[in-house]
């Protein structure tokens, strides 16, 4: 028994010394990236940035992790932060310079080559109030965007509606026919809610105007102003009758996101539009792959309401940051901003390039092409907001308010209750 | 046989079937799913194949290829084994020493270093992440396997000491008295009286720790890192789903590789297992 065990725990100490310095973290030509995407996402970063392991000899590690923020902020508190980051929104950003942990890319960039492909909305947000640009956006999500059959619609002669009015004709007309115009699906484990405050945010965008829209994300008008519940009403109004929306508010409470656009396939059809961003293409794509993009399934932007404030639109991006400034993270920055690199990870996933010089061959299909342009040509640009906002509100009271007032939960008190988190939060 | 206990019987047998079915079911549905092909697990039910049970053409090892070839599994596998063995070698060693002396040994400050270690039991692992891990960054730990495995006996060894301190004490004394008369010195004790006494307590220990180990996602996370050469199979598991939840279908397959090792060292170990869970029950 003593001989095994001292044999037993010899080998221990072998083995340990043995890997003991089989992983160094840090040497020499190595920069280490961290973010939120896996599995193809993941296998689209590491296609974008092989062109610049090869010519500069510098190798990339990618670590994903869907817990970013409580991984990122855990690191960055113990001293040993990633190089280069991925933030999905401007909350983060902030998180980050109030902490100090970001550094300002216009020092090492060429900041004229980077203002002329970059639009001014996609340098702004990416801002500190030092004037200093803490991070380069490789691609975007345009999430103003109503989902419809092309076929179906011309089946039963319906027209694309160009105002809040006429889609709201639409929606009558589609119930008088004897259909559920809307599909909408709020569940997403975790996260439920957020497709609720997309709704809520692109109203508000066109109720209310981008200026109220910008006060509204920091918490200078309340929760409990007449804009914010003027916004919730019009989206109760559908989310909440039975008549407008496929299954009534328990499905729209239980129904999936990422499925949430199948009712528009099935035959008969159960409904008939669907409010979602421009990444919905690719859940379609997995679950119905003979349908074809642009002639079976295409998009109409989410329609003005107020004449007054036009037809901003509203998104979310991906953005990189430098958390930590070695040669290898500032090459690896500038390689991100480059159009070549955008270019294949457009192609790879479908996503809307930023980057203006973007080839318009690069897109995998007429349909993200021209959600691109639809994209580019918006006369404003606003961040989803609840990405904008800081967590305990964007990511919490404000889902939390949408499943309760969808619920049949008081409007009034579903909003005071998001305001006192947020009177405690800023 | 009288039918009322016959009846019983029935009954009895009933229920467990049922609960036996309830806590089956998921399992089921989830290795059946892992050999659908990916549009038919997002378009339909999996008890949609009994409809017609016979078309295994239905079936595929798709998901399989797709998480051992895109996960890198290979890799991921070794790196969770050479966490796992040390994560729970150490932790059990350590655990078995400390608790011998706990329970059999006379010094000074005894209770209260016991009551400490104890104590430790009920503090949050989550507390402990920024400190130790702006520790490890200063003396070049972070990202080693030697990090975590001392992360996983520090995070286990409070339990282990406690579970085993039980154990031994629960032994009669007299046996270690009687090795003590005939010349026996502590270690001696411990090797040739005491370890073998405790197999089923360790063994039960070492499953708890094992499994454990092998399921944790955060400390490894944390530590060590989600980078291919280093990460386990729990990080590379998480990371094979798209930021919006993507590919789920590939979990199912995933699952059912990454706990075909802790299935068979739990039915390994099975029969140690009551035993050890009653360990220090009973002080006779």
């Amino acid at each position: 028994m003593k001989k095994g065990l001292t044999v037993l725990l010899g080998l221990c100490l072998v083995v340990a010394g043995s890997f003991l310095y089989s992983n160094v973290t840090m040497a020499q030509g190595q920069v280490t990236v961290l973010g939120v995407w896996g599995g193809s996402e993941e296998d689209a970063f590491m296609e974008m940035v092989r062109p610049f392991e090869e010519e500069t000899g510098i190798e990339v590690l990618y670590e994903g992790t869907r817990d970013l923020p409580t991984v990122l902020t855990t690191r960055i508190e113990a001293g040993n932060p990633p190089d280069v980051v991925h933030l999905t929104g401007p909350g983060l950003l902030r998180d980050l310079l109030a902490r100090d942990a970001v550094f300002d890319i216009s020092e090492f960039m060429d900041m004229d080559k980077f203002t002329a492909e970059f639009d001014e909305t996609w340098i702004d947000l990416a801002r500190g109030d030092d004037d200093g640009v803490y991070g380069v956006f490789i691609s975007a999500d345009l999430k103003s965007l109503i989902w419809y059959s092309p076929p179906r619609f011309e089946e039963y002669g319906y027209e694309i509606p160009e105002t809040w009015d006429e889609l709201m004709e639409l929606s009558d007309q589609m119930v008088e026919d004897g259909f559920r115009p809307w599909s909408i699906g709020l569940e997403s484990g975790a996260a439920s809610g957020w497709p609720g405050t997309d709704w809520i945010e692109d109203i508000l965008l066109r109720t209310a105007g981008p200026e109220v829209y910008d006060k509204w994300i920091f918490h200078e008008i309340p929760w409990t102003s007449p804009e914010v519940k003027e916004a919730f009403e019009l989206f109760g109004q559908i989310a909440r009758d039975p008549n407008y929306v496929y299954g009534g508010p328990v499905a729209v409470l239980t129904m999936d996101f990422g499925d949430a656009a199948d009712p528009l396939f099935t035959d008969p059809p159960r409904a008939l539009m669907h409010r979602q961003a421009s990444f919905i293409t690719s859940f379609i794509e997995d679950r119905h792959p003979d349908l074809v993009s642009g002639e079976d399934y295409d998009f109409f932007p989410f329609p003005p309401i107020n004449p007054e404030h036009g037809n901003p639109m509203m998104g979310a991006a991906d953005m990189m940051s430098m958390t930590n400034d070695t040669p290898e993270a500032r090459a690896l920055m500038e390689y991100l901003a480059s159009a070549e690199a955008q270019e294949i990870w457009v192609n790879k996933l479908g996503k809307l390039g930023v980057n203006t010089e973007i080839d318009p061959d690069a897109y995998p299909d007429e349909l993200t092409l021209r959600m691109a342009e639809t994209l580019h040509e918006a006369p404003e640009f606003r961040f989803d907001a609840s990405d904008s906002m800081p967590a305990a509100v964007g990511s919490g009271a404000f889902w939390e308010g949408i499943l309760n007032y969808v619920g049949g939960d008081d409007l009034d008190e579903v909003l005071e209750y998001i305001e006192s988190v947020a009177q405690e939060t800023y | 046989m009288e039918p009322r206990s016959l009846f019983g019987k029935i009954l009895m047998h009933t229920i467990i079937i049922v609960l036996v079915l309830i806590w089956v079911v998921p399992t089921l549905g989830m290795l059946i799913s892992s050999f659908r092909p990916a549009s038919e697990v997002l378009n339909t039910g999996w008890w949609t194949v009994f409809k017609s049970p016979l078309e295994v053409t239905h079936l595929t090892m798709e998901n399989y290829d797709t998480v051992v070839e895109r996960a890198g599994m290979g890799l991921a596998f070794r790196n969770t084994f050479i966490i796992a063995s040390l994560g729970t070698l150490i932790p059990v060693t350590a655990a078995a020493l400390a608790a011998f002396g706990f329970s059999n040994l006379n010094f000074w400050g005894k209770k209260i270093m016991f009551g400490i270690i104890i104590g430790l039991i009920v503090v949050p692992l989550q507390m402990t992440f920024i400190p130790v891990l702006r520790i490890y960054h200063q003396i070049g730990l972070s990202g080693t396997f030697l990090g975590v495995w001392l992360a996983h006996t520090a995070y286990g060894l409070p339990f282990a000491v406690f579970m085993l301190h039980n154990f031994f004490s629960a032994l009669p004394r007299d046996l270690f008295e009687a090795a003590y008369i005939d010349g026996a010195s502590v270690f001696s004790t411990f090797f040739r009286i005491a370890l073998p006494l405790s197999v089923p307590a360790i063994a039960s220990l070492v499953i708890f720790q094992f499994l454990w180990v092998w399921n944790d996602l955060l400390v490894s996370l944390i530590y060590l890192g989600g980078t291919r050469d280093v990460a386990p199979l729990t990080v590379r598991l998480a990371s094979l789903v798209g930021s919006y939840g993507q590919d789920w279908h590939l979990l199912t397959a995933a699952a059912f590789i990454s706990i075909v090792v802790p299935v068979v060292v739990f039915l390994g170990l099975q029969r140690y297992f009551v035993r050890g869970i009653l360990a220090g029950s009973i002080k006779s």
